[in-house]
């Protein structure tokens, strides 16, 4: 196997956690646009999930495939998050989750923005990033 | 009014029987945060082992992930469909699990209760010894590690609590955050 050669640098930034964002989402918020509202509504300009549980009407992930980015569908109601991670900036959150549907089977996948909306509960938690 | 889905743009909505209200979003914001690496033993009860490293801690809730381990005995629920007209989805009975039971997956929350007391809220993944996966509403007083240590990353704060309150719009007794004083 022949690797390909870099064609950019690695950016490492250094910094510190800053302040807490302890929310919860009520039925039918998004969890992607609701961290970006709530990071937004705190003057949060990046910001990392440190908890993320509850439950989704349905879940839509995607990842990226070899015909582009291909959709993951997961049909609920009562879609538990086992686990979300990822970051939140403004218009370019990257999010991960790993879901349980109604029969215990797990997924795991890109949240799609705006598709996967809290059905009961969410309880998210956001920390800041503080870039030195 | 009747619970019932409706379906904007292409995305299923659910109308809960209560009344939605403002504002949607609920928050509180905290100045910092202690993390704690909480590794629980062989044989430990792990919401006993849990709340037991807790006990001598400064904090109001915390929020954390299940980073690795494995159970020897666990009991989680999944949602079922209920006759509750004005509540039609709720967990089931449990699933119990015995022997060599894999995380690889897991979240947990800890609030307070209606008399201030601790509460644990946890959803997690694991895989049994015969390779079948599952997730869903893990009960931490039914989980005891086996096989090898259990690996918790805990984001603890103050000021700020999940406290256990009814929600009108689910019926549901839910964890909100709200304003503390310093513990």
């Amino acid at each position: 196997m022949t690797l390909a050669p870099h064609t950019a640098e690695s950016h490492v930034q250094s910094g510190q956690l800053g302040r807490l964002v302890v929310a919860r989402l009520k039925p039918n918020e998004d969890i992607i646009d609701s961290a970006e509202a709530l990071c937004a509504s705190h003057g949060i300009n990046c910001a990392v999930v440190r908890g993320g549980l509850g439950s989704l009407i349905d879940g839509a992930l995607h990842y990226l495939g070899r015909q582009g980015m291909q959709d993951l569908h997961v049909p609920g109601p009562g879609i538990e998050i086992l686990s979300l991670s990822g970051e939140v900036i403004a218009g370019q959150s990257r999010l991960q989750a790993v879901l349980a549907d109604a029969d215990g089977n797990i997924f795991a996948g890109r949240l799609q923005r705006g598709r996967n909306l809290s059905f009961i509960t969410v309880e998210l938690t956001l920390q800041e990033w503080l870039p030195d | 009014m009747t619970p019932h889905f409706e379906t904007h743009g292409g995305v299923r909505h659910f109308i809960h029987g209560g009344l939605p209200q403002q504002p949607r979003l609920l928050d509180c914001e905290v100045a910092h945060s202690q993390e704690l690496r909480v590794e629980l033993p062989l044989a430990c009860n792990v919401a006993e082992g849990l709340l037991a490293v807790l006990h001598s801690c400064r904090y109001q809730s915390a929020v954390g992930r299940i980073l690795c381990g494995g159970a020897a005995h666990l009991s989680y629920h999944r949602m079922v469909t209920t006759s509750d007209s004005q509540r039609p989805y709720d967990y089931g009975q449990p699933v119990v699990l015995d022997g060599y039971i894999t995380f690889i997956s897991g979240a947990l929350t800890v609030g307070r209760d209606a008399s201030g007391a601790p509460l644990l809220h946890c959803h997690a993944g694991f895989i049994d010894r015969d390779g079948q996966q599952h997730g869903g509403h893990l009960v931490l007083n039914r989980l005891i590690v086996g096989s090898e240590p259990l690996v918790l990353r805990l984001c603890l704060f103050d000021q700020v609590a999940y406290q256990v309150q009814p929600d009108a719009e689910t019926q549901f007794n839910l964890l909100h955050p709200v304003l503390k004083e310093a513990s």
